[in-house]
């Protein structure tokens, strides 16, 4: 009995090819289209004139980072040596090494520093595909910030729009960047930084290198995931129409009449969510690995984060299928899938990697469920253990328990039939 | 023995059902007529326990089941007025899954299918979609999966509204049959008197939420049994005729449609030498003149002063 509910709701939805369209074509599509406008800058198939970078920097660098030392003297002692280490990491020379490190950017990235006063001439003459500017105080704001728990400081950029796959380049870099940086304050946050401060030990900055040389997040891997994770919240929208339409038609009447429980009927929903979110998943998966070439090292751990999201979606699709139930009308569904996705996938980072932008909006992010699983897979693509993926499970735990109870403390007793 | 017990059910729009009495026994067909809006289908959601009553109660052989509604649901079967099914599952699909719903073991579901198709004549269509089905063919299998777990009670909504007469006689006759062979007892809703007339031997007619009248055909139709209908067709039909007919006070329900007059008299009145004189008075000449036996429709007429369908 529970069998044939779960039977035919994956064979409604394999029936309906708008739904698959949406569910399975469109995510195909959008990430063929996003990765391969962006793609290029990784297999440089493109023809890319340079890419030429002014970068204007306000104050002196030197001083700040004398008045940081002052200010840190207070706290805890500098060594010499740790001085050396510090110095070395201050942002406009890690933005330099960055890019100068890498050997398919160094070949057409140029970076020119450009002094104060013709900041006015270079943004204007448009020769340039991105300006940054580094305000003053800069260095010593984020040397504290790093250190010192001071206020994240940050800095412009000016992308030229006439030179958009330039620029998107550029976007890509800085994002690159302020990862490592966001990266660096966790670690510190962490406490790994702090003690590497009070005895410096060669093994810390061993750590970081470790961490920065890992594999890049090319934007093929990117949006395979963004997408994935995006478009399997459809499902649970989808799902959920197909639910109410089951009481619309009175089918749900039957159901009752035929005396299984609306608590076995939501349970079928959740399942069979289950299952062809999972196919959903692996279709795209597939198809990435194929159409991209990526890999997947320790599958075990993507199923099991692809589980973890799926049972989300399930829980997802039980509570918008109970306000359904509950409104009489498809409504909750319809703007979940009209609306709220849209604002989860941009929340979680499906469009843009959002911690650039805006890092508190990033954490918020990771509430989601698209965005904690996002945030997970692009850690396995980067070697990730179990222990790192625990964050994300658990969040993707703690959702699925909230959902899921809602779910049926909301389905509406008999379903609601009057 | 399926009873209603002051059966009532108020919506926030006003009360839909009002104290209805009702029962059914095994093996029987009762028909259950009604205009729009009577409160037929709200009655049948409270007889087969998908909406508590408001008040009352329903009780399967003297035991309410408003508490352990299972009882009820075990030996019932509904055909909803909607079409409650699957557009995108063939027909034997949707036999199937309804049948997996109320547990039928796998080998005695592929007889019961096969059977119900059978019954309904859909036996050779049983590959296509529903969607693709015509509409009658719907209504056929909306009946078809109401009969896969063999219930004693059958409720049926409005089971042949706006379909072709082709199918419409064909969902009568399984009907007939279904309780001639099966003896399944069966509620028979429509607002068509040709239908209830044709196939039950009680009757309940409703109207705006209330049964107005309860019994065997012919119980129901003496209700007009101190009256009878009238037909008369005339030429020259003029306003002063007219006039002076609706002044006759042993007539009542007159009703002219151009130069159709219906009426209704005392039974053992002889009115036609009246009506002659008063046609040669008014120049009006006197076509035909019919007695007619009272139809539920009349009845219903009567007893509302309204058409049941219009
Ligand atoms: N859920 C509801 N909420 C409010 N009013 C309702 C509800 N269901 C039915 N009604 C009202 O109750 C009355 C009876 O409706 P019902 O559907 O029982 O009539 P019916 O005899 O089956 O009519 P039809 O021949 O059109 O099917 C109607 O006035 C209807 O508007
Ligand atoms: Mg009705």
């Amino acid at each position: 009995m529970f069998l044939a509910l779960i039977q035919k709701q994956i064979k409604l939805l394999l029936r309906s090819p708008s739904e698959l369209l949406i569910l399975l074509a469109m995510p195909i599509g959008l990430i063929l289209i996003l990765s391969f406008a962006l793609g290029s800058i990784m297999n440089g198939d493109l023809e890319i004139t340079n890419v030429e970078i002014a970068l204007v920097q306000h104050g002196n660098e030197e001083e700040e980072i004398e008045a940081f030392f002052q200010k840190a003297n207070d706290t805890f002692p500098i060594a010499d040596e740790l001085r050396g280490q510090i110095a070395g990491m201050v942002p406009v020379k890690l933005l330099e090494e960055q890019i100068m490190e890498n050997d398919e950017l160094k070949e057409f990235v140029h970076i020119t520093k450009v002094n104060e006063k013709d900041i006015e001439r270079t943004r204007n003459n448009g020769e340039f595909s991105a300006i940054i500017e580094i305000p003053e105080n800069f260095t010593y704001d984020f040397l504290t910030y790093q250190f010192l728990n001071g206020e994240k400081p940050s800095f412009s950029v000016y992308l030229n729009e006439s030179k958009q796959i330039n620029s998107t380049i550029v976007q890509t870099l800085i994002n690159d960047f302020q990862h490592q940086y966001t990266l660096n304050k966790v670690l510190n946050e962490n406490g790994l930084l702090l003690e590497g401060m009070i005895v410096p030990s060669p093994e810390i900055t061993s750590t970081i290198n470790t961490i920065q040389s890992k594999g890049e997040i090319t934007s093929k891997i990117y949006y395979t995931f963004s997408m994935a994770v995006m478009f399997i919240l459809f499902t649970a929208g989808t799902i959920a129409s197909q639910a109410f339409l089951e009481k619309d038609s009175h089918i749900f009447d039957r159901m009752i009449l035929a005396r299984i429980r609306p608590i076995t009927y939501l349970f079928s929903i959740i399942i069979s969510t289950v299952i062809f979110a999972m196919v959903q998943m692996l279709i795209l998966f597939t198809f990435s690995y194929f159409a991209f070439n990526i890999t997947f090292n320790q599958l075990g751990l993507y199923l099991l984060l692809t589980f973890f999201l799926a049972i989300v979606v399930g829980g997802i699709a039980a509570v918008l299928s109970s306000l359904n139930y509950r409104n009489n009308s498809a409504s909750a569904s319809n703007v979940f899938s009209n609306a709220f996705v849209s604002i989860f996938a941009l929340l979680g980072g499906s469009f843009f990697n959002i911690s650039s932008i805006a890092p508190g909006m990033a954490k918020i992010g990771l509430l989601t469920p698209n965005g904690a699983a996002l945030d997970g897979y692009l850690k396995l693509t980067q070697q990730a253990s179990f222990s790192d993926l625990l964050p994300n499970l658990t969040n993707l735990s703690i959702l699925m328990i909230i959902l899921i109870v809602l779910a049926f403390l909301l389905f509406p007793k008999r379903g609601g039939i009057a | 023995m399926i009873e209603a017990v002051n059966l009532t059910k108020s919506f926030k729009s006003g009360v839909a059902v009002d104290h209805i009495n009702f029962y059914i026994e095994p093996g029987e067909i009762v028909g259950m007529l009604g205009p729009n809006g009577a409160g037929k289908s709200t009655t049948i959601a409270m007889l087969s326990t998908l909406i508590p009553p408001t008040e009352g109660d329903v009780l399967l052989h003297q035991k309410s089941v408003l508490k352990d509604q299972n009882l009820l649901r075990k030996v019932l079967g509904v055909v909803p007025q909607e079409i409650a099914l699957y557009g995108d599952l063939t027909a034997k699909e949707n036999l199937f899954f309804f049948g997996n719903l109320y547990k039928i073991p796998k080998k005695q579901l592929n007889e019961r299918v096969e059977i119900v198709l059978e019954q309904i004549g859909l036996e050779n269509e049983t590959k296509k979609l529903v969607k693709h089905y015509s509409g009658g063919m719907k209504r056929r299998l909306n009946i078809g999966v109401a009969l896969l777990h063999e219930p004693q009670y059958l409720i049926m909504d409005e089971p042949t509204v706006g379909i072709d007469p082709q199918s419409r006689n064909h969902i009568l006759e399984t009907v007939k049959k279904l309780n001639e062979q099966s003896n399944t007892a069966i509620i028979y809703t429509s607002h068509y008197m040709e239908e209830v007339e044709y196939l039950c031997n009680r009757i309940y007619i409703m109207d705006q939420g209330r049964i107005i009248a309860s019994g065997s055909k012919d119980e129901i139709k003496a209700i007009l049994s101190s009256e009878n209908t009238v037909v008369v067709k005339v030429n020259n039909n003029s306003n002063a005729f007219m006039n002076e007919l609706f002044n006759q006070p042993i007539l009542t329900n007159i009703k002219a449609d151009e130069d159709k007059i219906n009426f209704t008299i005392a039974k053992g009145v002889n009115f036609l030498p009246n009506l002659l004189s008063l046609c040669e008075r008014h120049n009006v000449l006197l076509k035909s003149f019919q007695m007619e036996e009272p139809t539920l429709e009349d009845v219903f007429l009567h007893l509302t002063g309204r058409a049941l369908r219009n």
